[in-house]
Parts: C-alpha cells; structure tokens; sequence
C-alpha cells in the first residue's frame, strides 16, 4: 500500500511533470502559450494519474505504467532540450 | 475488497478527504474571510477614515514621501488605493549602497496627506489572507502544504463525484435528525448545491501558485524563466541604471494617462531606478476592469515621460490563467458577487466540515467504546471545526482589547488568534465528545457576538451610530459578526439536540466503503 501512494502521490506528479514538459516543449504555437496551456492542464493530468493508481488493482502494472510515463517523458523532453 | 470503480472512488475520497480535510477546513474559513480583506483591515483601523482620492493623486503624494525616505532605492513597489482601499501601501528595494537603514518593510501612508499613516498597528485582513495558503509555515513549506491539500480536494472532488450517482435528486433531499443519513444529506447538498464553484476554486487556487507548483514547462522553453515572466506576469525588460541623475517627470500625470489608455483605474506602480535618466514607472490596469486579473501594463521613462513599452493583448492560453486567477482571487467582483462568493466560501466549509464528521459518524457503534483512531479524528474534529471560528473571533476582539499605542501589538493580535485556538484544542479534552461540540459552538457564538459589543465599547464607530451615519463598512462588518454567531449558536443548539436514530433502512445509495 505504501508502494502504491508513493507511486500515485510522487509518481504521479512526476508523470503530470513529465508529459507537461514535453508538451509545452511538442506544441507548435507561441512557446508562451504552450508552457501556460502545459501548467493550466498539468493538475488535471496529476489528478487522473493519481486516482487511477489508486484504483488500478494491479500494482505492477501502476508501477509500470506511471513511472514508466514519467522517465519516457522525462527523457524525451531532457533529450530535445531547451526550444531554440 | 474494492471491485467496482464507484467503490474505489468512494473509499479514495474518504481518505482523501480525512486526510487533507483539517487543513482545507481552516483554508476554506479563512479564504472566505479574505474576500473581505480591504474591508477586514479598515474595521481593524477604526480611527483611521480615509478621503477617498484617484490614483493618480496617490501617485503623486506616495511619490513625495519616497523621495524623502528612498530617493536611491533600487526599486518602489507602490499598492494604490481604490474604492475598497483607504491606504496607500509601498515595498521598497532599498539600494544596497545605502547607509540609511530602511524606515519600514512596509510603508503605509494616507493616500491624501502622503504622511505614514496614523492607525493601530495590525496585520489587519492580510492574516487571513497569509494563512489561507501559507498556514503559518516558514515559506515555502505552508505554500507546499497548501497545495498539496488542495491536490487532495480536486482528487476528493472528482473521486466525490464518481461515487455519487443522483446529483440531480440530491438538491432537493435533506433529511433532518436522522444521525448518519443527516450527515449524508448535509454532506451532499453543501457539495452539490455549490459543486461548480468548489472545483472552481480549488482549480483556480492551484493555478495562482502554478510558476510554484509545476515550473517544468517554463524550463522546457526558456534557457532564462525570467523571460516567460515578462510575457505572463507583464514584468517589465529590465533596465539598468545609468549612473546619471535626472528628476522623476510628475507621476501623477504618467498614471492619470495609463487609466484614460486601460479605460479604467490604475492598481499598481512600480518605479524602477527613481532619480535616474533610466528611471522606468510601469502602471498596471485595477483587476476590477476585467475577469482576467492580469489585465495590461504600460512602461513610461522615469526622465522623460514617454512611453516605453505596453503590453498587448495576451494568447488564449495566459488569458485563461489569468481568469482563473481573478476567478479565485474575486476583484472583479462587486458587492453582491462578492456576498455570494463569501456564500458559497462557508459552504466549501460546511462541507469539508460536514464529510469530516461523517467519517466519524459512519464508524461508530452504539454503546460501544470508540476505538483510538475515531477518538482521535472525533477530537480533532472538534479541535477545527469548533475551535477555528473562536480563534478568528479572538482575532478580532484582540484587536479592540490590546490598547492602540503599545509596541508590538500586530503580533499580539495574531498571537492571541493561535492561543486560542491552542487552547479550545486542549480544553476540549476535559469534557464528553458531545458536549466539547455544543460548548465550542456555543464560546464561538459567543466570541463573534462579543465583537460589535467591543467595537462600541472601545471606538466612536459602534453599531448604531455606524448606521444612523450610514458608516455602511462599519455597520455591515458588525451585522455579519452577528450573523456568525447567530449561525454558530444554531449549530451548538443542535448540536446539543439528543438525536433519535430510527434505523430503518441502512443508507445504501452512497456508502463510503
């Protein structure tokens, strides 16, 4: 059960991070905007995670899934760097 | 164990909601006093009446008084009053050159005189406005603790509301003295009747500390965040001093001409490099213009007068931020949205009160000794829900008992709110459950009763005269304080009520497994 908080409470914000970072840095419109539309949106992607982990039954798959999400995305963003 | 998804949902939002309820309980309480923060710091200065003068007046007068007190300050953050605000208040960034030790962290004049204000020293409105998303912590760990209860309040929400299966018939059913069902019932028509302004606000509260919260998407596209600030937040490029002197041109009239090109009043000005030929005076639009509380900005140079920069129109997505913000933060709103929101405030209350004694109510046994953990939450329950409205009463009244002159006593005032508290929390301990409920009602009646009686012992401005001179701050402020007691004493009335439990039908369309 600890496992599983963690993974919604601390995984889950890094996963809601992680696909928001990537996103302001993907989205093709004025970097102002995609950053804000990122940080608007990023609590309502923390929330989903966060209550799906804890309602998903098998925690393997919660593990996966969730930290999966963050260190992809995570990656991602890290490798594409700072937009030019 | 859980199956279905409106049972994990529901076993989510219990503990979710126990959780984060204490915190959010003190949050919603003191939030909804801050919709009248301007009006709670002016009851709070009796003896100071202001005249009420434009912006562009106060410009001027906060402009003469810096330069006696500031003249080589970095930079002077000036609040302008407005028909809420009867004072002018300044931050300055003191040159780090300068021998002369600041005169205060705050500046607060009078707006017609331009002379430091006479009144008692208190934290006025500003207290409970710090509290509500600071809870008294060293920053930034009550800013932290604030967000992540209001993470939990969005997760209780949308968990809340996956559990509940007939929304529409719950606006209409409230069954009285039926123990555990009543708490269901009031749990439900507080939630639901004011569903969409609690996601709102807890949303929107997210979004003011956002640049806090969730920075990572600014890093993504900025090597420099501070260049994502100048977009969003209207900050101003910096410019540096020049080293050459040259005299500030007549502010008043840069801020005159900001609000004829914002149609609408000046809020805010900072002076960049006052005294400087670099010298820049920034004016931002009142949030009262618009939904959007991040309305524009205009850059003047300090030397010459000419317009430097002014901020355009911003995209769809910082439009949005910036209602969400002025959705929470309510400037825009006039007298009756501003009731309505305080309204709709006590009822985010009432129902993060209500669901916290429900986790109670739904585990205890008849006749049965509680075990620790309902003991301990039944206590702290008491502890929040009884002994924070007190503890704000306490506030007040200390502000009319401490004598206006002694050194130190803003302190004092928000001192004796948490002793207060403090104690309530202690005391309860020495008396049944039950009765700790009705008697920290019952003090709390009391206290908020207690507030016009001091207001017209200690000032000129009691009730009935605040009436018959149409004082109509003064007056509203001591009706309301009777209001709350009066709907406090309700709650120790029945809270004092022996309640029958005919248990007829267990509640089965929302168990909170």
């Amino acid at each position: 059960m600890a496992v599983r908080i963690a993974t919604a409470l601390v995984g889950g914000y890094a996963a809601a991070a992680a696909l928001a970072t990537l996103a302001a840095r993907l989205l093709r419109i004025d970097r102002a905007e995609a950053t804000s539309w990122a940080m608007i949106l990023s609590f309502a992607v923390y929330c989903g995670v966060a209550l799906w982990a804890l309602h998903e039954r098998r925690l393997a798959r919660v593990m996966l899934v969730v930290w999966g999400t963050a260190l992809v995305a995570a990656s991602l963003a890290y490798l594409l760097g700072v937009r030019p | 164990m859980r199956v279905t998804l409106r049972q994990s949902m529901a076993w989510i939002h219990g503990w979710l909601g126990l959780l984060a309820g204490w915190i959010l309980f003190a949050m919603f309480l003191t939030g909804t006093a801050s919709y009248f923060r301007p009006e709670i710091t002016q009851w709070m200065q009796p003896e100071f009446r202001s005249v009420p003068v434009g912006a562009p007046r106060a410009a001027q007068t906060a402009t003469a008084y810096m330069q006696q007190v500031g003249a080589d300050d970095v930079q002077w953050f000036v609040y302008l009053p407005d028909s809420r605000t009867s004072a002018t208040r300044i931050y300055e960034q003191r040159n780090p050159a300068s021998k002369v030790p600041a005169v205060a962290s705050e500046i607060v004049l009078d707006p017609a005189t331009g002379a430091p204000l006479r009144a008692r020293d208190t934290r006025g409105g500003e207290h409970f406005y710090r509290f509500h998303f600071q809870l008294q912590l060293p920053y930034p760990w009550g800013r932290w603790l604030a967000g992540l209860c209001a993470m939990f309040m969005l997760g209780a929400i949308v968990s809340g509301v996956i559990t509940h299966k007939r929304i529409f018939a719950d606006f209409f059913t409230m069954r009285w003295n039926k123990g555990q069902r009543s708490w269901l019932d009031a749990h439900n028509v507080s939630a639901v009747l004011a569903l969409p302004y609690h996601a709102m606000i807890t949303y929107t509260g997210l979004i003011t500390l956002v640049a806090m919260y969730m920075p990572w998407p600014v890093a993504a596209n900025y090597a420099k965040p501070l260049d994502f600030g100048a977009v969003a937040f209207g900050i101003p490029a910096d410019r540096d001093a020049s080293g050459k002197p040259a005299p500030l041109v007549d502010i008043g009239a840069l801020v005159a001409n900001a609000e004829t090109r914002f149609g609408a009043p000046a809020t805010r000005m900072v002076v960049r490099n006052p005294n400087d030929s670099a010298a820049t005076v920034t004016v931002y639009r009142h949030p009262t213009a618009s939904l959007n509380a991040r309305g524009p900005s205009v850059t003047y140079s300090g030397s010459t007068g000419r317009v430097l920069e002014a901020s355009t129109g911003s995209g769809p997505a910082l439009a949005t931020a910036g209602v969400m913000l002025g959705l929470h933060v309510a400037q825009f709103a006039g007298t009756a949205v501003r009731w309505t929101y305080f309204a709709l405030g006590l009822t985010g209350a009432a129902m993060v009160g209500t669901g916290l004694l429900l986790w109670t109510t739904k585990r205890r046994k008849p006749g049965a000794v509680p075990f620790f953990g309902l003991a301990l939450v039944e206590r702290l329950n008491i502890a929040v829900v009884a002994g924070l409205p007190p503890a704000m009463a306490a506030y007040l009244l200390a502000n009319r008992l401490i004598p206006a002159g002694i050194e130190g006593r803003a302190g004092m005032e928000v001192a004796a709110m948490f002793w207060t508290w403090g104690a309530l929390a202690v005391l309860q301990f020495v008396r049944p459950a039950r009765r700790a409920w009705v008697e920290g009602f019952a003090i709390g009646a009391v206290a908020f009763a207690a507030i016009p009686v001091a207001n017209a012992v200690m000032t000129a401005r009691g009730l009935p005269g605040s009436l018959s001179n149409g004082d109509t701050l003064f007056a509203s402020f001591d009706i309301a304080m009777l209001g709350v007691a009066g709907v406090l004493a309700f709650g120790a009335a029945r809270a004092g009520r022996k309640v029958k439990m005919p248990v007829r039908r267990r509640v089965r369309e929302m168990a909170h497994v």
